[in-house]
């Protein structure tokens, strides 16, 4: 039934845009309708009511829906070798469902197909051409007008989307939850706030650092920590990370020095030779950080940051006790201390 | 041949190379790194782990695709053969890609091995598709042919990147080559296999001579045409080969330095060979310096600033082909 009945708005909606006077009559019909509006990059969607039938298109917006409750239809495969694209952290919320896996590129047929009530396409990086075809198959939401397309923070996208499904409530308790888990972590740790802190990674033979919008870098901040002055300097790329000349890794050596890596990646540090320039290196203050723990800092979600935060924390304060002899454990397993 | 001129600009690419970046390095401190080397101090660190190795990997890369290009023009008689373009680069960077990620291989030296039946195979194929075993290599057949090639097998390094998305890094070294990762290549191997390419072009070289008057006229002459097609062939996998293993594919620069090295060595295989290796060496070096400050701190990849040269040269070259000719 769900199925059908979305068909048929389909078939209104479709006629609503190719009537070209969407930028007249539409608005006026919506206003009239009321339902719930709500404002974007690519200007405003309005849902006649709840959705139910979801598919997510940006990478991380499986946790949010998950974490509300409501499985989405599809979900968008970002990396990682998990069933239904689903992470550890989120796992525990899928239950029963199978939802279908969008790889590469959107199929915008394979999409509509699929017979969505809305398309969740915040962080998912698509175009202004994509979002217009999209729309035409149900509602689509991007990402907050104040953001880059992969910038949105956590919590704010996480409000959205509970606005969406109709499930506001629950969307500020959990919110309110991990702001919580922060904070009690800050109080535990009153000796991070105000020192430096960055997250870095090594691929393909570049070095670069996570800041501004990036969720690693508002992980750290999240915490107390700063960014080192000097990385804020350094020109960001896509609003959320810069990059390093091999020659002077200097804009990374901050008091807590965190490699976004995987143990398969982990000869790459290890090899860097620059790297052992640094002071963090000297004083035993880089902390590794291996796949699944980097793709909860990755996902920067509702779900994943306490799940990072809870795995995170002990080693933190280890790299950071002042004693340079303590051995960071995962960065002795990775091969990389010291 | 000018050996004196061509020696100086090598020797003026390597002291760039190794006195220019983001770093500045003092003579004070370039003496001291070589003499008393601490591994915390960034200066001798930039200069014997990061400076030195892209020196060597753009000698022995710069003169392997010297002599590849080199090879490869007067095989086909074709002034536009450049083992970039023609998709030999394209064939080693696809088979160290689709290989390593399938074989699951994370050591350098197994990738690098795919590197050679890479090259191989596709100037076997570019080759054999633009009509040279029958003799008839004409600029424009080989051209398209190689055009093509190399577009089909990048295509296949693309479509592997959007099926693995963690590949991004593997895939950007193997799309367009720089020297950044030179100290984790097998240097040393690979200088070893340039050396005996080099050895086997200058053997051949008469033969190719020869053959470039025509199949029956070489016959004539003693050359058995199979035999040295299979040998300059066998030039350019190698050689390819192992500047694709240290670089990543460098395209270009096969196709710009034979035309300056003919002017400067006539048109004398052996010499031009010698010039093209020299030649090719100094101008990778010069644009691996030149993507260091360009826009600093971040790099231009050396692959790029090759591509960015060798355009115009390449558009320059083809406008001089008149319809019809052999060059």
């Amino acid at each position: 039934m769900p199925r059908s009945s979305s068909r048929a708005s389909l078939c209104r909606r479709s006629f609503l845009a190719s009537a070209a006077a969407s930028v007249l009559a539409a608005p006026a019909l919506r206003a009239h309708q009321g339902g719930l509006r709500f404002t974007h990059a690519y200007g405003e969607t309005v849902l006649p009511a709840p959705a139910r039938r979801v598919v997510s298109l940006g990478y991380t917006g499986q946790d949010m829906l998950l974490a509300l409750g409501l499985a989405p239809i599809a979900v968008r495969y970002w990396y990682g070798d998990h069933p239904f694209g689903v992470w550890p952290w989120a796992q525990p919320y899928l239950g029963d469902a199978r939802p279908v896996l969008i790889t590469g590129e959107v199929s915008l047929e394979r999409v509509a197909d699929l017979a969505p009530d809305l398309i969740l396409a915040a962080g998912s990086g698509i175009s202004r051409a994509e979002y217009e075809v999209l729309s035409r198959i149900a509602p689509v939401l991007m990402h907050d007008p104040r953001h880059s397309p992969y910038g949105t923070p956590w919590d704010v996208e996480t409000r959205i989307v509970g606005r969406a499904i109709g499930r506001e409530n629950l969307a500020e308790e959990r919110i309110a939850g991990v702001h919580a888990a922060f904070a009690a972590a800050r109080a535990r740790h009153p000796d991070w706030a105000g020192r430096t802190a960055v997250a870095a990674y090594q691929d393909g033979g570049q070095t670069g650092a996570f800041a501004g919008e990036d969720t690693r870098a508002r992980f750290l901040a999240a915490l107390g920590f700063r960014p080192p002055e000097a990385l804020g300097r350094l020109p960001l790329i896509s609003g959320f990370y810069a990059q390093l000349s091999p020659e002077d890794l200097s804009p990374i050596d901050a008091d807590l020095l965190i490699w976004i890596s995987s143990l398969a990646r982990a000869p790459d540090i290890a090899g860097l030779a620059m790297r052992r320039t640094l002071r963090a290196f000297a004083q035993g203050r880089e902390l590794f950080v291996d796949e699944l723990i980097a793709g909860a800092l990755s996902f920067g979600s509702v779900l994943s940051l306490p799940f990072a935060l809870k795995a995170l924390e002990a080693d933190i304060a280890t790299a950071l006790d002042g004693r340079p002899w303590t051995p960071v454990a995962p960065s002795v397993a990775a091969g990389i201390a010291p | 041949m000018r050996t004196l001129p061509l020696l100086a600009l090598v020797a003026a690419a390597a002291a760039l190379s190794l006195g220019v970046g983001v770093r500045p390095l003092s003579p004070g401190n370039v003496w001291q790194a070589l003499t008393a080397f601490d591994a915390t101090d960034a200066d001798h660190v930039t200069l014997l782990a990061l400076r030195l190795p892209r020196l060597a990997a753009g000698l022995v890369a710069g003169a392997a695709l010297g002599i590849a290009g080199t090879m490869m023009q007067a095989l086909t008689r074709n002034p536009l053969a450049d083992p970039g373009l023609l998709g030999v680069n394209a064939g080693a960077a696809c088979a160290i890609v689709a290989g390593g990620l399938m074989l699951g291989l994370r050591d350098e030296g197994a990738m690098a091995a795919l590197a050679f039946p890479g090259a191989a195979l596709a100037s076997v194929a570019v080759f054999a598709l633009g009509g040279g075993l029958r003799g008839d290599a004409g600029p424009v057949r080989l051209t398209l042919a190689g055009a093509a090639l190399n577009a089909l097998l990048l295509s296949v390094v693309s479509a592997i990147l959007l099926i693995r998305q963690e590949t991004l890094d593997v895939f950007r070294f193997w799309v367009a080559g720089s020297l950044t990762q030179a100290a984790e290549r097998p240097l040393a191997g690979m200088a070893l296999v340039v050396a005996a390419a080099g050895g086997l072009a200058l053997a051949v070289a008469p033969a190719v001579e020869a053959l470039s008057l025509g199949a029956a006229l070489a016959r004539g002459l003693g050359v058995r045409p199979g035999r040295v097609q299979a040998a300059a062939l066998a030039v350019v996998a190698l050689a390819t080969g192992a500047a694709v293993t240290v670089a990543g594919p460098i395209a270009f620069l096969g196709l710009m330095v034979p035309p300056l090295a003919r002017r400067l060595a006539g048109h004398a295989l052996r010499a031009e060979l010698l010039v093209s290796a020299a030649m090719g060496a100094a101008i990778l070096l010069l644009a691996d310096t030149a993507g260091r400050v360009l826009i600093a701190p971040a790099e231009v990849r050396a692959g790029v600033m090759t591509a960015l040269i060798g355009g115009p040269v390449f558009i320059l070259i083809a406008r001089r082909i008149r319809p019809g000719a052999m060059a």
